[in-house]
This record gives C-alpha cells, sequence and structure tokens, in this order.
C-alpha cells in the first residue's frame, strides 16, 4: 500500500471498477480476487475517497459488498465527474505549471524559453532549501504540451520564439448554463471543468431520469466526436458480451445515439473492411485511436439517415448497400373514456411509424423496421389494453404472448381471473 | 485529452490556497478547509504537506509564496470547443447569454452527431419566447429565493392563481421537460413548467412559509432472472435509483431500488416492460398494480 495515490494516471482501469460498483454491485472482493485483490483494495479505496456518502457496503453470505448508490433526483451534479478530476502528475508537473502562469499572467505579457528558464530560478525557486531545477528542454516541453491544450501560444518574433497565454471567453454569468449542459449535454464533464473555475456553484437545477454512467465513457465519447467533426476512420477496442477477449476494430464512426429510458449509449459506425454497418455500445469500446480522413463520411451518413427512419432502437441488420428485409409491426390497444393520456403516450412515445384511430376506443400502432424485437419493451408498458397484434416476424410475437403467458403464471394471474 | 491534470481537483485546490495565501491567510487550519471542502477525502494527507515540505515549491513552510498573481488558467481548446457545441443547442437560448470568444472555434460536437431516440416527442417549446420570458423569471427567482405569481389550468378545466417560492428547477431527459419544484403552495408542490401563464415576480409584501415538500419514498424488491442479458438491462435501466442488489443463485438476483412513491404507476409500466424477467416481490401495492395490470390483459382476447 505504500505506494498507493488517490490520484491515477490512466483512467480505463477505474471505468471498469466504476460500473461494475455502480450498476451492478452486488460482487464481493472474493470475485475480484481473481484479478487482483491488491488492485480491487485500491480502486475501492480510491472510489471511497472520491465519492465518500455515494459508497455503500453490505455483508451477505458470500462476503462484503461495496457498492454505489446514488439518487440522481438527489444530486445536483453528478458525482462520477470527479473520476475524471483524479489524473495524476509530478512535482514537477505542478510546480511549473502555477509559476509559468504566474510570469504570464496576462496574454500582454511572452517570454521566450529562455527568459522563462531564468526567471524561474532566480525569481521563485531561489527561496527553497533545495530548489528544483528546471532546464530548457523541460520547460520547453511543457510549453509545446500547453500550447497543444490551447492554454498558451507560440508566436515568432525574428529569430525567437516567444510564449504567452491564450485569450479565454468571458464566462461572467455562465454559472447556470454550465450546470444544466453539464449535465444535459454529451461530455458535460468538460462543462463541469469549467464550473469549477468559477466564483460561486450554481444549485438551481435537478435532474430526473438522469442516466450518470455516461459520464464515465466521456473520454470514448469525445474522441469519437472528434473522428466525426474530421471525417475519420477509426481504430478501437471492443468488448463483446460474446467474445472473451477484446477485439481491435476499424471503423467510420457516424453518429452516437443516445438512449434516455435505458441508460446506453451506442456507436453507429461502418466497417469499411466488411461493408457493414454495425452498432457498439460506447461503454466496450475504449482505446479509440483517429486514424486517416475518409471521403466517404458524407455519403455514409447519408445512408444511416435514410436508415434511421426504420430503427426503433439501434439495430441495424444491414450488410453493405443491399435492400433490408424490413419487419413489419402493428398492435392495437383499447383506450376508456377517460385515457385520453393513453393516446397521447402512444403519440409522443413512438419513434417511427404511425398510430390510427380506428373507432371512439381503438387505436392502432404500425410500423416498418429493422429489428422487430426492439419494440417489444415498449409494447409491453400497454399490458392491460393490448387487443391484437401483428408481428411479421412471428417468432417475436409468439415470444411476446409466451412471456405474458408466463408472467400470468408468475402472479398467479390465471387463479384470480378465475375466482 | 480529456483526462488531464489541468482539470484536477488537486490543480484546482492548489490554486484556491494560494489565492487564500495572496489575500493574506496564512492559518493551516484555514487553509486546510480548503482541501476539504474542494478535493477528495483523502487529499488532506497529500496537498498540504506536499506544499508545506517543499515538495511542490509553490509556497514556502511559513505558509508564504513567490507568486503574485491570483493562479488563473484560459480556456483549454477543449473546454472552448464544448461551449461551442452548446452554444448550437436550442435550449440555450432559455438563459439570454451570449457565449462570445469562441469565433474560430470548431465545435467538439453538433446536433448531427448524436441523437437521442428514445425521448418523448412532446418535450418543452424551448424555442417560444414566452416560455423562455418565463423560464427567466422563474430562474432568477429561485437565485433570489423570491415569490412568483402565475395562472394554471387544473386537470377540472379551472384557472388556478398561484403564488409561490420556486426552489428549483427540475429537468427530465427523458420528458425533455423542465417542471418547477416551489414551497409555500399548499395544493401543489410541482408543477411543469409548460403549463404555467402569465407568471411574474411577485411584488407584494405577503410573506410565504413552508418549505419545498419533503418527498414520500417506497421501496421496491424486484427478482430479477438474467435471461436475454435481463440483469445488465435491469441494472442499467433502474441505475438512477439509490439501489442494492443481491445474487441469489446463479442467474436470479434480488434488487431493492428507492423510489418517490408518486412515481409508482411510472414505475408498474417500467417493470412490465421487462416482462418475466423481473417480478415485483414488494411493495404490495407495486404488485398489485402490476397484477391489475395482468388481469385486465388476461380478460381481453389478444389476437
Amino acid at each position: 500500500m505504500s505506494n498507493y495515490s488517490e490520484l491515477v494516471k490512466n483512467f480505463e482501469r477505474i471505468r471498469a471498477y466504476m460500473r461494475e460498483f455502480y450498476v451492478y454491485g452486488f460482487k464481493s472482493r472474493e470475485d475480484y480476487d481473481k484479478k487482483s485483490a491488491r488492485s480491487y483494495d485500491d480502486e475501492r479505496r480510491r472510489m471511497e475517497s472520491w465519492l465518500g456518502d455515494h459508497m455503500r457496503f453490505v455483508r451477505t453470505a458470500e462476503g462484503k459488498n461495496v457498492f454505489i448508490s446514488i439518487d440522481s433526483r438527489a444530486v445536483g451534479h453528478n458525482p462520477f465527474f470527479k473520476a475524471w478530476k483524479t489524473k495524476s502528475f509530478t512535482d514537477g508537473d505542478v510546480t511549473l505549471h502555477f509559476i509559468l502562469f504566474d510570469i504570464l499572467h496576462e496574454p500582454s505579457v511572452r517570454r521566450t524559453v529562455a527568459e522563462l528558464v531564468q526567471e524561474i530560478d532566480e525569481r521563485y525557486l531561489a527561496g527553497f532549501e533545495g530548489p528544483m531545477m528546471f532546464d530548457e528542454s523541460t520547460v520547453r516541453k511543457k510549453l509545446k504540451e500547453y500550447c497543444e491544450a490551447g492554454i498558451l501560444e507560440a508566436e515568432r518574433d525574428g529569430r525567437k520564439m516567444y510564449y504567452r497565454r491564450a485569450e479565454s471567453p468571458d464566462l461572467l454569468a455562465l454559472d447556470e448554463v454550465l450546470h444544466y449542459f453539464s449535465e444535459a449535454a454529451p461530455c458535460g464533464v468538460i462543462g463541469s471543468y469549467i464550473l469549477d473555475k468559477q466564483e460561486k456553484s450554481s444549485d438551481v437545477f435537478t435532474f430526473k431520469h438522469h442516466y450518470m454512467t455516461g459520464a464515465i465513457d466521456s473520454g470514448v465519447l469525445a474522441a469519437l466526436f472528434r473522428a466525426m467533426r474530421e471525417m475519420r476512420v477509426v481504430t478501437a477496442t471492443n468488448v463483446s458480451r460474446r467474445r472473451e477477449t477484446p477485439q481491435r476494430h476499424r471503423l467510420i464512426p457516424l453518429r452516437v445515439l443516445i438512449s434516455v429510458q435505458s441508460g446506453r449509449q451506442h456507436l453507429i459506425a461502418y466497417l469499411p473492411e466488411y461493408n457493414h454497418f454495425q452498432s457498439y455500445r460506447v461503454d466496450y469500446l475504449s482505446d479509440v485511436t483517429l486514424e486517416e480522413v475518409t471521403p466517404r463520411f458524407e455519403e455514409l451518413r447519408a445512408e444511416l439517415d435514410r436508415m434511421q427512419k426504420y430503427m426503433w432502437g439501434v439495430g441495424i441488420t444491414r450488410n453493405g448497400w443491399r435492400e433490408p428485409n424490413l419487419e413489419h409491426v402493428d398492435f392495437t390497444v383499447k383506450v376508456e373514456d377517460y385515457e385520453d393520456y393513453i393516446v397521447r403516450r402512444l403519440e409522443r412515445e413512438k419513434r417511427i411509424g404511425r398510430v390510427e384511430r380506428l373507432d371512439e376506443h381503438t387505436y392502432r400502432f404500425s410500423a416498418d423496421v429493422y429489428d422487430s424485437s426492439e419494440l417489444i419493451p415498449w409494447v409491453r408498458t400497454f399490458i392491460c389494453r393490448i387487443v391484437e397484434m401483428h408481428w411479421s416476424n412471428r417468432e417475436i410475437e409468439r415470444r411476446f404472448k409466451r412471456d405474458l403467458a408466463q408472467m400470468y403464471r408468475m402472479y398467479g394471474i390465471d387463479e384470480e381471473v378465475e375466482r | 485529452m480529456i483526462f488531464s491534470e489541468l482539470y484536477s481537483a488537486y490543480y484546482n485546490t492548489v490554486a484556491a490556497i494560494i489565492a487564500r495565501i495572496l489575500d493574506g491567510e496564512h492559518s493551516e487550519r484555514e487553509l486546510q478547509s480548503i482541501v476539504t471542502e474542494r478535493a477528495f477525502g483523502e487529499s488532506a494527507l497529500t496537498i498540504l504537506p506536499s506544499l508545506k515540505s517543499e515538495k511542490w515549491q509553490l509556497v514556502h513552510a511559513d505558509m508564504t509564496t513567490a507568486l503574485t498573481h491570483r493562479p488563473t488558467m484560459p480556456l483549454t481548446t477543449l473546454q472552448k470547443q464544448w461551449l461551442k457545441a452548446i452554444s448550437l443547442d436550442p435550449r440555450i437560448k432559455l438563459f439570454g447569454v451570449s457565449l462570445t470568444g469562441l469565433d474560430g472555434v470548431d465545435p467538439l460536437f453538433t446536433p448531427e452527431d448524436y441523437y437521442v431516440y428514445d425521448q418523448y416527442s412532446d418535450g418543452d417549446p424551448f424555442e417560444d419566447e414566452e416560455y423562455i420570458r418565463q423560464f427567466r423569471v422563474i430562474l432568477t427567482a429561485i437565485k433570489r429565493h423570491s415569490q412568483i405569481k402565475f395562472e394554471m389550468v387544473n386537470r377540472k378545466g379551472n384557472t388556478m392563481f398561484v403564488r409561490c417560492r420556486p426552489v428549483r428547477l427540475e429537468y427530465s431527459e427523458k420528458d425533455d421537460k423542465f417542471r418547477v419544484v416551489t414551497a409555500g403552495w399548499r395544493s401543489v408542490a410541482t408543477v411543469n413548467l409548460a403549463k404555467i401563464q402569465r407568471c411574474t415576480h411577485y411584488l407584494g409584501e405577503k410573506i410565504l412559509v413552508g418549505e419545498e415538500r419533503e418527498t414520500q419514498y417506497d421501496t421496491a424488491t424486484l427478482r430479477v432472472v438474467d435471461e436475454r442479458n435481463a440483469l445488465e438491462r435491469v441494472m442499467l435501466h433502474f441505475a438512477h435509483f439509490e439501489k442494492q442488489a443481491e445474487r441469489l443463485d446463479e442467474n436470479t438476483y434480488l434488487l431493492q431500488i428507492k423510489y418517490a412513491h408518486d412515481d409508482e404507476p411510472e414505475l408498474v409500466i417500467r417493470v412490465l416492460s421487462f416482462g418475466p424477467m423481473v417480478e415485483v416481490l414488494e411493495s404490495a401495492s407495486l404488485r398489485r398494480a402490476v397484477c391489475d395490470k395482468l388481469i385486465a390483459q388476461r380478460k381481453r382476447a389478444l389476437r
């Protein structure tokens, strides 16, 4: 434990643990022991340090379970953002950072590397008993890193290269904007980074039906967005539940499909080597590397636009450019006199397809989709009023009815009805 | 790089400590309180000791510093790109602010790059001028802790005249709607913002007593059978609740979730959506509600 630090170098491992602790939360230490007990102890301790009261413990027959439990309605700010603020650094990094920005305290101040090195030594470090030494190459490397991050700018003047701090937008009166969008927009953790620099924090918003787990996938998401903006091919590692080992895939990211009802985010991508469209769970992707620009991006995205008219969720059974086999779905519900809200539900919850009024009390939803099994959970929410259904994929329809019969048995409904 | 020390809680805490030292504060206890407030549970063991021991050569042992300016850092390109991206979101109009200084910045993403496919289609009219005006009145009143008055039509079709103190705005991503959580209004605790009409600041002298109404919670106990990847789907679906899970055997799990009593009708249909993979064991009222739906369905001759 002597080398333990609450900061981490690599986010990927913590990402996996956070998901296990938050989404599942029933595994005991012994379940993790198979990999590494030491690693489990360290990651658990880190999360306790970051998340405090959101960490819970329970003792079961299988051992002590540690899990994360959060009522998203009760917390105005996503606690998982904290995990993104734990990057480790060296003593030199932090010292150099604050001294550099103290010297370059406003955009009009500029210095060469040599001037900076001298000023750091003489003005800032000379007063310490064992002063750190920063040579030109170390300072130059840091300046280059900061120029790439966009917080410093380099400008050539004659034969000399000068560095100055970059101009920054005025952020006055943005507290509420940052608070709202850091929770409600993709990659919200970046908004939270900006919010951290504000004098006062905003607590005017809370969020219902708020899936906070997406926050831990922000790194992958940001890389995918960058690839789309630059129309690039990427290679990414995918962990599939169907395969034991992670696979590297070469793909063209086309759009991220976000669910606000299941907590899942998917990437729809095109695999050039296989001439194939595919959806990937964003939380199963890692190590996204941007590759070459592709001239096919716009053509492929236009094709995706066309395909989305037949996608209820993320299911695309599309190989190449062949015309797909669409599956027809329709079901009819009975609505009583005082149940206008059911008609409104049909209208607002349908994502594609149409709703027809058959008579005063009967309404029919119909659609043609790539994957009709994706509609099943939604159709089940109308249980108690479904009077008719026609699925061209007969197996899916039979499964729906079998499941319904199983639910009757599970809750003893047949007996109740016969009584 | 989204994972960078530039955004770390440690850097932010060190910046706050240096700012306080420059303001003339040298008491270790005071500076330690900044660490408690801004960093993590165990940060107290690292941050101030690293500064005091001159491991991080920014502060001397006597808590003075050679730095002369309150530490600030310009926005990174990534932060500017995210701001640019949200400037393209129609909901930005609600706030009446202009995001300046972003000319020539490429957005991190555009509305074309993502799609929320299961959001309800009757969301709030975020670009409607009257809706925006009322949103701002409410936002201002929340920040000032002041009262508002408005009209709304209740379920019976009668117009109600309401005076209350808005406490916060609750946004639902699924509904794509804001609700105003109120205090001092006896009959209703929350109201959909889109249902509010003629909302203005209340400038009278009448005082309102009462705080935000306390939410009544119930606990649901669900038995989850892990077939067709149900376990993962259920756990993710209910992830936003306070919850606790337990493994019963190889493919059966027990899940307890704490939910607001008022949300029970919604919870019933969410449970139903999982079919036979999820059975409600408790509460009795939740199980009864599921049974009633199934009985009603059983009586229909489904073709």
